[in-house]
């Protein structure tokens, strides 16, 4: 791979972004036929996820999976914009779903900013090049948007400060990719019952430890995406603690940069793609002119509200909340496309048979919990209306 | 680019000169940018100086012809505050005008700039590139619109008379494009001002209208709707921060598209919270509702531009990123 760019993109912006984009997009063209899904979309998750894993080890060979990501960890390093623009492009060519690609940035940054050192140099890389495949253990049966009432137990074989284990009892539910994890970036409660927020601790645990069995939950798109997690007496070593003990509200935090931005930039790429899709096949009238023109203006304002997020990041500074406008952008655009969809192609969700009618029935029922997944718009409008409007508490 | 300290200095300067003079009439506000040095400003930092000039102009519901000017500048000729421009009429962005036996014909709007300017400009659509004619305003018939705003002294123009058409100064070829999206993100960030001064003023109410013993502001169902509107103004300010960094006809277009919208949501939620005070003239709110609804029609309303803009990706087949990052 040619280096002259890369000195130039580690600050991520400008004409370099646009040299790194020109390169990548040189070499996924010339390696399209290696790259390109080995069954007709949209395929089963089994394949997709198998098509992940590939798309990924290639990609890592060929360093393009490293940029963006810290040298101590595998990466070649450079401004976090780089992995973004890769995932986006990734998801633009149709070569990985970004809903399973972009989860290295809910779980990658997390373990490299919590983890001892070692262990992050030993398992990230692991995680980037497809070797393994890892899930966030957070939603709980009773903890849906209130993460903070969270159940899952951990207690120290002894005194908490010298335990050299601990065990974990409970359940963990909406774990995106369970069944294929190897790891779990899992959050428990170690303070009393009452201590919400200032009593969970993060582990990282491998999901082959004794105790733990998954069970796939089926989706109203039929897909088995996430699944049920229960931990029974399942012994962890206080290595695998992210984090300080107590310290695991922070560490589920720490994700929210990255999910808000590189995540939702993948989402908008692949939503670009889908509205592209539709275009080719949607009547030339007025009436379809007006839906897909809406759909367009509101992805078009999405991209440009994330855009200006992604630089803010990349340019230091802490994102908080006012990515809650991102998200509920994110969630209000992605139900407006497959809308669009449902709206300009009669019959194909509904009645549809053929593998387009499948692509587009299984993501608009998926596209139905956008407005639900990663803090509900409710919760959005609630943090948005108390942090940023000053509106004062609800109670 | 202007450096960001001193754009806010700026920004701050502006918008407390217009602020001191927004009740008065166009007149008045204009003077004091032409105080500002407003045409300087405009000649050297067009983006910033817009952006900074009509989100004060929005924010504080002051009514100016600083829009003559851009239009001026974008088509390549001197500003100053004798020559008006004849606006697209209502909704629409295509030239106003048309050129042929002899005559220049345009109906449209003007500013109040219309009615003390000595000349206008025409920009009349050809065969091949619009352009511009500058006809003595004395010849147009130049009428008040009342409408919905007053305040706004919006006039309504209608030329016809005779030109010499085959003379060199007559027919100035001009990128009207380019004129049509600097007009388009000079108007959206009127509304951007516009629409936060909205929010600004619902919020002040719900946290000072107290209802079944507590502040409005505690119902959730009336923080939803102002949280909407943040959203809506948020996604604005960042469409005008991508025309602004990739200044294209489409940006453009897009940005005022949403300004639009962001104005029908903005005030039907801020309306909405503000209840009874805000359906009467004893609160500031109808002012900003009537303006934002005049300038929804100024180089493109929401609804024509995403017409046109489904049109175009159906036409192409194509879907433009338009902007990366």
């Amino acid at each position: 791979m040619t280096r002259e760019w890369t000195r130039g993109v580690m600050t991520g912006a400008g004409p370099s972004m646009a040299e790194y984009r020109a390169a990548l997009h040189r070499w996924l063209d010339a390696h399209h036929d290696e790259l390109a899904p080995r069954y007709a979309p949209p395929g089963t998750l089994d394949e997709q996820m198998a098509q992940m894993q590939r798309v990924k080890s290639i990609l890592f060979d060929a360093g393009w999976m490293r940029y963006g990501w810290p040298e101590p960890v595998g990466g070649l390093g450079g401004s976090p914009m780089l992995r973004t623009e890769l995932g986006a492009t990734l998801a633009a060519r149709d070569l990985t779903d970004p809903g399973l690609f972009s989860l290295i940035e809910v779980l990658a940054p997390t373990v490299i900013d919590y983890a001892p050192p070692a262990l992050a140099a030993e398992v990230v890389p692991r995680l980037l090049s497809g070797a393994e495949m890892w899930c966030q253990g957070f939603s709980e049966p009773g903890t849906g948007s209130d993460l903070a009432s969270l159940a899952c137990r951990a207690v120290p074989d002894g005194a908490a400060e010298t335990a050299t284990t601990w065990i974990i009892n409970g359940q963990k539910v909406w774990t995106s990719l369970a069944q294929y994890a190897d790891r779990c970036v899992l959050l428990t409660r170690t303070g009393t019952a009452e201590s919400r927020h200032r009593g969970i601790t993060a582990f990282f645990v491998d999901m082959n430890t004794p105790g733990i069995s998954v069970a796939p939950l089926e989706m109203i798109n039929g897909v088995h995406e996430f699944a049920e997690v229960f931990f029974d007496d399942v012994a962890v070593p206080a290595g695998r603690m992210l984090g300080e003990l107590h310290g695991g509200w922070a560490v589920a935090m720490s994700i929210l940069p990255y999910e808000r931005s590189s995540c939702f930039w993948q989402r908008i790429a692949y939503l670009y793609r889908r509205l592209q899709i539709l275009v080719e096949a949607a009547p030339a009238d007025d009436r379809a002119a007006e839906i897909v023109g809406d759909a367009f203006v509101q992805l078009h304002a999405l991209r440009a509200r994330s855009r200006q997020t992604q630089h803010r990041l990349a340019g230091g500074a802490t994102l908080g909340a006012e990515t809650s406008i991102d998200k509920v952008l994110v969630a209000t655009a992605e139900q407006a496309t497959y809308d669009a969809v449902r709206r300009l192609v009669p019959g194909c969700i509904e009645t549809g048979d053929d593998l387009a009618a499948e692509m587009w029935r299984s993501e608009y029922l998926y596209s139905r919990a956008a407005t639900i997944y990663g803090g509900t718009v409710e919760v959005q409008r609630n943090i948005i209306a108390r942090r940023l409007l000053d509106l004062g508490g609800d109670e | 680019m202007i450096d960001p300290v001193e754009r806010a200095l700026l920004a701050e300067t502006v918008a407390a000169a217009i602020a001191a003079a927004a009740e008065q009439p166009a007149a008045a506000v204009d003077g004091a940018l032409a105080e500002l040095g407003w045409l300087e400003m405009l000649a050297a930092e067009p983006a910033d100086a817009i952006a900074i000039v009509f989100d004060a102009l929005g924010s504080t519901n002051a009514q100016a012809t600083a829009l003559d000017d851009v239009i001026v500048h974008a088509l390549g000729l001197q500003p100053h505050p004798g020559l008006a421009v004849v606006f697209p009429p209502f909704a629409a962005w295509d030239p106003p005008g048309s050129v042929g036996n002899g005559r220049v014909q345009a109906r449209g709007l003007a500013s109040a700039r219309a009615t003390t300017a000595s000349e206008l400009v025409v920009v009349a659509a050809t065969d091949r590139e619009p352009c511009a004619v500058v006809v003595p305003a004395a010849s147009a018939r130049i009428t008040t619109v009342r409408g919905v705003d007053p305040a706004a002294e919006l006039r309504a123009v209608d030329v016809d008379t005779g030109i010499d058409t085959d003379g060199p100064a007559a027919r100035i070829p001009v990128p009207w494009d380019g004129a049509v999206a600097l007009s388009q993100r000079a108007v959206a960030h009127q509304i951007a001002g516009a629409t936060r001064a909205m929010l600004d003023l619902a919020r002040l109410h719900a946290r000072e209208r107290v209802q079944f013993g507590r502040p409005v502001a505690r119902f959730q169902a009336v923080r939803h709707r102002l949280a909407d509107a943040l959203v809506a103004i948020e996604a604005l300010d960042a469409t005008l921060a991508a025309a602004a960094d990739a200044p294209e006809p489409e940006t453009a277009a897009l940005a005022k598209a949403v300004a639009g919208r962001t104005a029908r949501t903005v005030a039907a939620h801020c309306q909405q919270v503000l209840a009874g005070i805000g359906f009467t003239t004893d609160h500031p709110f109808h002012r900003y509702l009537g303006r934002t609804m005049l300038l929804d029609g100024l180089f493109g309303a929401a609804d024509a531009l995403v017409l046109a803009t489904g049109r175009r990706l159906l036409a192409e087949r194509s879907v433009p990123t338009l902007i990366e990052l």
